[in-house]
């Protein structure tokens, strides 16, 4: 399998702080992936906004989410935090029975020239897509600006 | 930069441009504790270890203060701003980011701006005068005054934006440990630019930047440490 290994670093990195390697998965079984944690804290304008959200992998197989689709905005990009700068990624991976983690200060979903500004109490619809499994369907709730999760690291 | 390059899974090497990244940030990181989590490489060892006190301390007192960057820019309203004359004996919060960054920099700013905005509930008006929150671009070609403006009216449109020459702004943030590289274009053609990674209290006693708070900070930390900044005490 052939991954950027720039992402791979940036997902690690997220994924935990020490967590085991995804090179472990040779085995057969599918990758199987469900999508937590989703939130968008509201933005400052409508040129741009961040979305956060985790991607648990049961499966004992590694996927990558490749792109995303939103009613919010026609340009959704991935980015992951190199230090103090965000790049465009063309890819994440997501390991085999580990998760990919998107989350302030880290890898994260830019929306980019909105459609509307989202306010805190809305959702925004998304659709992730993956090499190999099947598109997932997101309602990712808009929160307040300065909203941190309670759960994660 | 490494972001398209194709290779198999070889954390090592990918390490290294993290690595090399690192070091850049080092000064940086070292005060701040940056999210280096993952790497075991022996140089970046100490940046891990910052790291892990860091996620428990958002805020760090200086043992030796910074002086106030003696920076003239530009303000929202294109009018020249002298840092050390306008915010000179006032409690003033400092950060350098852009505006067209979703995650971070609106975060920050939202914090401390809800976090003002919570003080002023218990403290009397006149105490919160003379607070100053500054945000200097680190794009300042794409951050005129107007986009400044705009984008600090959604969050506090009292806060103070300053734009200008990258250099000026740059060298200024390096006196307060804030390391900032020039905005690149990627290979799309888009601008990465950077922001730093930490917020500093200037003490309205002494003018000098003694406390930093590291991205981390919530707003209920500087809700927690605003009535004390704003007297120059120690949180």
């Amino acid at each position: 399998m052939v991954v950027a290994g720039g992402i791979v670093a940036g997902g690690l990195a997220l994924t935990g702080c020490g967590s085991s390697d995804a090179s472990g998965s040779s085995g057969s079984s599918a990758a199987e992936l469900s999508v937590k944690a989703a939130y968008m804290p509201q933005p400052v304008t409508d040129s741009m906004a961040a979305g956060y959200l985790v991607i648990e992998n049961k499966g004992g197989a590694a996927d990558e989410l490749t792109s995303v689709t939103s009613d919010l905005a026609q340009d959704v990009t991935v980015h992951e935090t190199a230090g103090q700068a965000m790049k465009q990624v063309s890819a994440l991976q997501v390991p085999a029975g580990g998760e990919l983690v998107l989350r302030s200060g880290g890898s994260h979903l830019m929306f980019e020239n909105l459609k509307r500004k989202p306010k805190e109490g809305e959702t925004v619809s998304l659709r992730l897509n993956f090499i190999k499994s099947k598109a997932i369907t997101v309602e990712m709730p808009v929160k307040s600006a300065t909203y941190q999760p309670t759960t994660g690291h | 930069m490494h972001t398209n390059t194709k290779m198999t899974k070889n954390t090592k090497d990918a390490r290294k441009s993290r690595q090399t990244y690192a070091v850049g940030a080092l000064l940086v990181a070292a005060i701040l504790g940056l999210s280096a989590c993952g790497s075991e490489d022996a140089s970046t060892t100490s940046v891990v270890e910052v790291s892990e006190t860091g996620a428990t301390k958002v805020s760090t007192v200086l043992d030796e203060p910074f002086a106030k960057p003696d920076l003239v820019l530009t303000d929202t309203e294109g009018k020249p701003y002298d840092l050390r004359k306008e915010t000179k004996g006032k409690p003033t919060l400092i950060y350098f980011g852009y505006t067209n960054c979703p995650d971070v920099c609106p975060l920050t700013m939202n914090n401390i701006a809800v976090a003002k905005k919570e003080v002023s509930k218990k403290l009397p008006k006149s105490e919160l005068a003379n607070l100053r929150i500054v945000f200097v671009t680190t794009d300042p070609e794409r951050d005129t005054p107007a986009e400044l403006g705009k984008w600090l009216k959604g969050i506090d449109p009292e806060i103070v934006g300053l734009t200008g020459d990258f250099d000026k702004i740059q060298a200024g943030a390096l006196e307060l440990h804030i390391s900032i590289a020039p905005p690149t274009k990627d290979e799309n053609g888009k601008t990465v630019s950077e922001h730093g990674t930490q917020v500093i209290a200037f003490s309205p006693k002494t003018d000098a930047g003694y406390v930093l708070y590291d991205k981390s900070a919530t707003v209920q930390d500087y809700e927690k440490d605003l009535p004390k900044l704003l007297k120059g005490a120690k949180p």
